[in-house]
């Protein structure tokens, strides 16, 4: 079947109207003519996730973010870099489609990406309150007990937190990708996000967090980093996709934490 | 950092031919300037045309305050302010916000109440992961915000100044964020060719580059890096502050490991990590916006006892905001 095809279906089952404004849910390789041996989600198209989708017969690629290192993938900004030409070309030698879906994903409910990161960090859904809500209220822990479970549950290295690791915790807000909301609402300790500009933003969580701990007040700030945050989400979009397109296999291909850190001192 | 006793900060002061304290004049009345004079100094002499349109400027305090000692920092912490006041300072200059936005406004910013639905948040470039804007909720009035209010007294209580400068301390040349990174790092010698954000060091491995990075600029839980911790480098750039894809596409080809402030993970952090898939022996090291920045900020103070002599300048890491468990 065409990818043509495929993103069709994506588009009527959404639940919600396609905006063809979109400038970030295009083919940005291939087109609606390319020929489908298969699907892969993953949340970066990095060269390694192209080499591993296409040893496993999937030619179509839906990722969250972007192919070429800047949102709109905008070629005249990288194309004088040979690793673009080098990357278009694996692109076409491996016959290879990429759609990307992130306006539409985090426009439909659920929005896979918090029901994702919300399993891999371990908050669970009955916690959450109210539904839908991205707030969870969960067994008052320590900042430190908190940040060390999700370390060691999303495996993530390079995972940063602000805030007193002593501090009690029980009200955890949720935030995907780099849409971090402001830490400072009164009815949240934690904020567990993505990815989020140190200042100079409309909020700054981390100095705002910083300076809570400073005044013994209980402000923490969990960042995952930006593929550990969004990527598991990625496994429900795979699943999505089979459910109403059964004819080739779909697959979550992991581009997997780019970072890493080194040991705490 | 530690704290700085009065004491101490005078004995620092003493970098003068003549300490006020030992003609027996408070430092105050050697130099009597106010900020809004130390602010008009600051503008004749950075070299660089200001800016009609800038973050630069007082944040907080009366212009007309008579200044006693001035501490520099890239961000003016609470924690920052409290030692400034300890050292006997009242003028803080920071290159990063002191009210946590690029508004830097003393309240916070007027938005949906708790509870209310979220909007796309923190980012005002649009973000790879900037949700579709949802339906604004009516601005409420902001529920009294403990942290703002705490640090609006302490400015208050100690009659502080807390000024702002960024956009022109970075334009300046040459670029004294990078040059104080260099430097920092012990670098200052092996520039390349007088370009202040590139390095020829003796071969090191990324793992021990890192090691050096948490040693000397103090990183902590913030510092992230792509790349092999064993692969060798020797020529490093150095991107200090928060910089687009951009600089790491014109960079990073001509050098074996960018020294970074932030970047946006969409853009370098998948740039870099496709650069040594592709076989590049290369690395990206972020050290956080802040951390990045604090050299520069020590450069800002010893270049601040050049226009305002006499006065105790002297400057105050804020330290890595981050940690990272076991």
């Amino acid at each position: 079947m065409k990818a043509g095809e495929i993103v069709d279906r994506i588009k009527q089952q959404l639940g919600v109207p396609w905006r063809d404004a979109t400038y970030r849910d295009t083919f940005k390789s291939g087109g609606p003519e390319t020929e489908v041996t298969g699907i892969a989600t993953t949340c970066f198209v990095t060269l390694d996730v192209i080499k591993r989708a296409s040893a496993a017969g999937l030619n179509l690629i839906i990722p969250h973010e972007d192919t070429f290192w800047n949102d709109r993938d905008d070629s005249a900004i990288v194309e004088r870099d040979p690793l673009y030409q080098e990357k278009r070309a694996l692109l076409t030698a491996k016959n290879i489609a990429v759609f990307r879906i992130h306006d539409h994903m985090h426009a439909q409910r659920p929005d896979f990406t918090y029901v994702g990161s919300a399993r891999a960090v371990g908050l669970d859904p009955k916690h959450e309150d109210p539904p839908g809500s991205h707030r969870f209220v969960i067994p008052e822990t320590t900042l430190a007990a908190l940040a060390a479970d999700v370390k060691k549950r999303t495996g993530a290295r390079a995972l940063r937190v602000v805030g007193d690791p002593k501090a009690k915790v029980s009200r955890i807000r949720l935030g995907v990708g780099y849409a971090s909301p402001p830490i400072d609402a009164p009815d949240v300790d934690v904020l567990i996000s993505g990815e989020q500009q140190e200042s100079d933003g409309t909020f700054d969580s981390q100095p705002y967090a910083l300076d809570a701990a400073t005044l013994g007040i209980v402000k923490g700030l969990i960042l995952l980093g930006h593929t550990v945050s969004e990527e598991a989400g990625m496994l429900e979009m795979a699943q999505w996709i089979k459910s109403f397109v059964p004819e080739v296999s779909v697959q979550l291909i992991k581009a997997e934490e780019p970072m890493w850190g080194p040991a705490p001192r | 950092m530690t704290q700085l006793s009065r004491r101490e900060f005078a004995a620092l002061a003493a970098g003068a031919a003549v300490s006020p304290l030992a003609i027996g004049l408070s430092p105050a009345q050697a130099a009597s300037i106010t900020a809004q004079e130390l602010i008009d100094r600051i503008r004749a002499q950075i070299g660089v045309a200001w800016k009609p349109e800038t973050v630069d400027g007082v944040k907080a305090g009366e212009p007309t305050t008579v200044v006693t000692g001035i501490v520099t920092t890239a961000l003016a912490s609470l924690s920052v302010l409290q030692q400034a006041v300890k050292a006997g300072a009242n003028v803080v200059i920071a290159s990063q916000p002191v009210f946590y936005a690029k508004a830097d406004a003393r309240t916070p910013p007027a938005r949906r109440g708790p509870g209310g639905p979220a909007g796309p948040g923190g980012s005002p470039p649009a973000g790879a992961s900037q949700a579709p804007a949802a339906a604004a909720a009516p601005a409420e009035p902001p529920p009294a915000d403990a942290v703002f209010t705490a640090k609006n007294a302490f400015i208050d209580q100690h009659k502080l100044v807390v000024i702002r400068l960024s956009d022109h301390w970075r334009l300046r040349e040459p670029d004294p964020l990078a040059q104080g990174l260099g430097a920092a790092m012990g670098w200052t010698s092996l520039q390349v060719a007088g370009n202040p954000r590139r390095y020829d060091v003796p071969a090191l491995t990324v793992a021990a580059l890192v090691a050096a990075l948490e040693k000397k600029l103090g990183a902590n839980g913030g510092l992230r890096v792509v790349g092999d911790p064993k692969t060798n480098v020797r020529r490093i750039g150095i991107l200090p502050g928060s910089t687009a894809i951009q600089a790491s596409l014109e960079l990073l080809p001509s050098v074996d490991a960018i020294v970074g402030g932030e970047v946006r993970e969409w853009e370098s952090v998948e740039y870099a990590r496709d650069v040594v898939a592709a076989g590049g022996k290369k690395a990206l090291i972020l050290v956080g916006r802040i951390v990045s920045e604090e050299p520069g900020m020590r450069v800002c103070a010893d270049w601040l006892k050049t226009i305002a002599p006499g006065l105790p300048v002297r400057h105050i890491a804020a330290g890595d905001p981050y940690w990272r468990p076991a």
